[in-house]
C-alpha cells in the first residue's frame, strides 16, 4: 500500500518525502504530446530540473523560478532529461538560461546525449512531430559506458557551472544499471537505465519519489513503435522498475505526462503495461511516412464511421418513432437508449473540428492519427453491436466495429488482418444479395409468433428496423458462368459490395444491376445504378473504397454518365 | 448553419444552409417550432445547401414529423444533396415523410 505522505500539489513547493532538506515544485500538465510535466527540486547543494518540457513558455516559467531561488541562494543548476524526446526539452531551446553550460548543465543518458549533440531528428522524434532542433551540448552523460567498469567506485566530476559531483555505478536487484549522484552533503539522486520507450530512457529517484518519464505510455498505440522503441528492453525495464517499487521506500511515482500516482497504483499499472507490451511483437516502426499513412486512413475511416453511426442512430430513431405511433412508448424509449447519439455526435464533431484545424495549420500527421485513436477508443464504448443487431441490420454494426478495430490495429503498428482464401464469387454474391433483398423477419414470422408479448415485440422491432437495402429497387444479378473462383478476403468483399450498393440505393437508383463476368484470368464485378444522382462517394470516400478493394484483392473504378453510375471491381488470378 | 424563411402557396419554406450537427440542430428545431407555434401547419424544409446531417439533426426531423401529423398538416423535405439523401434513405426516414426533388415538386405534390 502507498506510504503515508500527502500527495504532491502542482505549482507549489513542498518537501521531498524521504529526502531531508530537499523541496520539489511539480509542474503537472494536462496530458498531450506537446509538452511533458516538469519537476524542479532544490537542496542546499544544487537545483535540479527534471524535463523542462516542450513549450517555450513552460521553460521560461521554470527559468524564472530558478532565477528566484538562485537569488535566495546561488547554487549550480542541472537539467535532467528522462529521455531526449522533444516534448521533454524543446522549450529550453528558446530560453537563454539553458543555452549556457556555465549556468545549467544538461544530464542525459549516453544514447540520448549523442542524439542531442548532433541534433538527431529521428531519436528525438522531432521529424515525426514536424519540428527542428538545434544541437544541445550535454556535459553529463549518464549511465555511460566509460564508467561501466567502475562498479561501486565513486568517481568525481567537475562542471563549468561550478558543481563537483560524485557518481557511483551499480546495478539494482532487478537488473537495472544504476548510478548514484551525490551533489554535496544533501540527498543524492539515483539514476536507473530503463530503455524501451527510447534507448536513453531513465528513471530518477530522490527519497520517496521516482520519476519515470514516459514508461507508462510506452505500450500505447501511436507511441509503441516510434524510432528507438524496443519491446524486449521495455519488458526488462518494466520488470526492473517493479522490483524497485516492491523493494519499498518509494511513495509516489511521477510520470512525464499526467498526474502523480502512488507507488501502489503504479505497480498495478506496470502489470497492465507489461501485458500490453508483450502483445506488441513485430509492430511496424512509427516513422514520418507511417504517420502520414495512418492519418490518411484515420480521416477516411472517420468519414465512413460518421456515416454508419448516423445511419444506425437514424434507424433506431425511426424504429422508436414507429413504436411510439403504435402506442408502445416504453419500448420506444428503450430503443432510443440503445445508442448514445449525442455522445457519438459530439465525438465525431470533435474529430472533424480537430481535422479542420489540422489542415488549416498544416499540422503534424501523428497528432491527427492520435486524435482519431482517442475518438475511436471512446466510440467503441458508445455502442453495443450485439444489442443493436437484434433491431437493425447487423451488417451496419459489424462494419462500424470492423472499421474501428482496423484503425486501432493500424495505429498500434500492425496491419489490419486480411484473410485471403478461395471463394466462389457466384455463390458469394448470390448469398450476399439475397440477404439484402429479403426481410429478416417475414410477415409469416410475425403472424406465427407465439402469444407472448416480448417475443412479438422483438419480432416487430426487427421487422421495422431491418428493411432490406434492395427492397425498393429493381435489382438483378447475373453471372456469366456457374462458378467463378478467385482468391479474395470474403469479409472485405462483402463490405465493399455493401458500401457500393448503399451508395447506389442512397443516391436514388431505381434499378441496380450486378454482373459477374470473366475477362481472361480476371473476374469483373460490375454494379450499375440507373437513376443514381451524382455522389461524393468516390470523392469523399474514394480513398477508403479503393483501399478496401485493394484489401479485398481487387482494383476499383467508377464512372458516371447521364443515366447513372457504375462501379467495376477487377479481381485478378482466377482459379 | 443559416435558415431563411419564405412563404409560398400558403406553405412556410425554411431553406437551410450549412451543417446540421450537435451545435446547430437545436437552432433548426427552434425555427421549426416557432412556425408550428404560430399556427403554420404546412412546412417545407429546403435542404439544397445542407452539406451534412448528424443523428441530432435526424432527431429534429422526426420530432417535427410527430408534431405535424394531424389531418391537413403538411411536412416535407426537398432538394437534398446526394449524401444527405443517402443518410435519410438508409435510416428509413423516406417512409415517414416525403422527399421531393424541388420546392415546385413539393408544393405541387401537396
Amino acid at each position: 500500500m502507498p506510504g503515508g505522505n500527502a500527495p504532491l500539489i502542482s505549482l507549489s513547493w513542498q518537501p521531498v518525502p524521504g529526502a531531508p532538506g530537499a523541496r520539489i515544485y511539480p509542474l503537472i500538465r494536462k496530458i498531450d504530446t506537446t509538452s511533458s510535466n516538469s519537476y524542479l527540486i532544490q537542496t542546499d547543494d544544487v537545483i535540479l530540473l527534471i524535463d523542462p518540457g516542450g513549450l517555450a513558455e513552460q521553460s521560461a516559467q521554470l527559468a524564472l523560478l530558478i532565477e528566484e531561488i538562485r537569488e535566495e541562494r546561488d547554487r549550480p543548476v542541472f537539467v535532467f532529461l528522462t529521455h531526449a524526446h522533444i516534448d521533454h526539452f524543446l522549450g529550453t531551446q528558446f530560453i537563454p538560461m539553458f543555452a549556457y553550460p556555465e549556468v545549467a548543465v544538461f544530464a542525459v543518458q549516453e544514447a540520448g546525449a549523442a542524439a542531442l549533440e548532433c541534433g538527431d531528428g529521428k531519436l528525438t522524434q522531432a521529424d515525426l512531430l514536424g519540428q527542428k532542433i538545434s544541437p544541445v551540448r550535454i556535459a553529463l552523460h549518464l549511465i555511460s559506458d566509460v564508467r561501466s567498469g567502475y562498479s561501486a567506485v565513486p568517481i568525481s566530476l567537475a562542471f563549468s557551472n561550478g558543481a563537483t559531483i560524485t557518481i557511483t555505478r551499480g546495478q539494482t536487484r532487478g537488473g537495472l544499471a544504476e548510478e548514484r549522484i551525490e551533489f554535496g552533503t544533501g540527498p543524492s539522486l539515483e539514476v536507473y537505465h530503463t530503455p524501451g520507450h527510447s534507448p536513453d530512457s531513465i528513471c530518477l529517484r530522490m527519497g520517496g519519489l521516482l520519476f519515470i518519464g514516459d514508461v507508462l505510455f510506452a505500450a500505447n498505440p501511436g507511441i509503441a513503435g516510434i524510432c528507438g522503441w524496443d519491446q524486449c528492453a521495455l519488458i526488462r525495464s518494466l520488470d526492473g522498475i517493479e522490483v524497485l517499487i516492491a523493494d519499498g521506500g518509494i511513495d509516489f511515482v511521477l510520470p512525464g505526462h499526467g498526474r502523480v500516482i502512488t507507488a501502489y497504483d503504479a505497480g498495478l499499472m506496470f502489470t497492465a503495461i507489461r501485458a500490453d507490451a508483450l502483445a506488441l511483437e513485430n509492430i511496424a516502426e512509427l516513422n514520418h511516412e507511417r504517420a502520414i499513412e495512418t492519418a490518411a486512413f484515420a480521416e477516411d475511416c472517420m468519414e465512413q464511421v460518421n456515416e454508419l453511426f448516423t445511419i444506425m442512430a437514424g434507424r433506431l430513431y425511426y424504429v422508436s418513432y414507429v413504436m411510439e405511433e403504435l402506442g408502445e412508448e416504453d419500448v420506444a424509449a428503450e430503443v432510443n437508449r440503445l445508442i448514445k447519439g449525442d455522445v457519438i455526435d459530439e465525438l465525431l464533431e470533435a474529430f472533424r473540428s480537430f481535422a479542420d484545424e489540422h489542415h488549416k495549420r498544416s499540422g503534424v500527421s501523428i497528432h491527427l492519427a492520435l486524435k482519431a485513436g482517442q475518438v475511436i477508443f471512446k466510440l467503441e464504448r458508445s455502442f453495443n453491436g450485439a444489442e443493436l443487431s437484434h433491431i437493425i441490420d447487423p451488417a451496419l454494426a459489424r462494419r462500424a466495429a470492423r472499421l474501428l478495430s482496423d484503425y486501432t490495429t493500424m495505429l498500434r503498428g500492425f496491419c489490419p488482418p486480411r484473410e485471403l482464401a478461395e471463394c466462389d464469387l457466384v455463390r458469394h454474391l448470390e448469398s450476399l444479395v439475397t440477404g439484402l433483398s429479403i426481410p429478416s423477419c417475414s410477415d409469416d414470422d410475425l403472424l406465427s409468433s407465439d402469444d407472448e408479448d416480448s417475443t412479438f415485440t422483438r419480432l416487430l422491432l426487427r421487422r421495422i428496423g431491418m428493411q432490406p437495402l434492395l427492397s425498393d429497387v429493381e435489382f438483378s444479378f447475373t453471372a456469366a458462368e456457374k462458378h467463378i473462383v478467385a482468391t479474395v478476403d470474403q469479409d472485405d468483399l462483402t463490405d465493399l459490395i455493401t458500401y457500393i450498393l448503399e451508395d447506389l440505393v442512397g443516391t436514388g437508383s431505381d434499378a441496380i444491376t450486378l454482373k459477374l463476368n470473366r475477362d481472361n484470368k480476371d473476374a469483373i464485378i460490375t454494379l450499375r445504378g440507373t437513376g443514381a444522382t451524382a455522389s461524393d462517394a468516390m470523392k469523399k470516400g474514394g480513398g477508403f473504397l479503393m483501399r478496401l478493394c485493394d484489401r479485398t484483392g481487387g482494383t476499383l473504378s467508377c464512372s458516371t454518365d447521364g443515366n447513372g453510375r457504375q462501379y467495376s471491381i477487377r479481381i485478378g488470378g482466377l482459379i | 448553419m443559416e435558415i431563411t424563411k419564405t412563404n409560398r402557396d400558403g406553405a412556410i419554406i425554411l431553406s437551410v444552409a450549412g451543417r446540421i450537427d450537435t451545435a446547430t440542430a437545436p437552432a433548426l428545431e427552434q425555427a421549426i417550432n416557432k412556425e408550428i407555434e404560430s399556427g403554420n401547419r404546412k412546412i417545407l424544409l429546403n435542404f439544397s445547401a445542407v452539406t451534412y446531417i448528424s443523428s441530432g439533426g435526424l432527431r429534429v426531423l422526426l420530432a417535427t414529423a410527430k408534431k405535424l401529423k394531424n389531418p391537413g398538416d403538411k411536412y416535407a423535405l426537398c432538394s437534398l444533396a446526394a449524401e444527405v439523401n443517402k443518410i435519410l434513405k438508409l435510416a428509413g426516414f423516406t417512409s415517414i415523410f416525403s422527399i421531393y426533388p424541388s420546392e415546385g415538386d413539393a408544393l405541387a405534390g401537396w
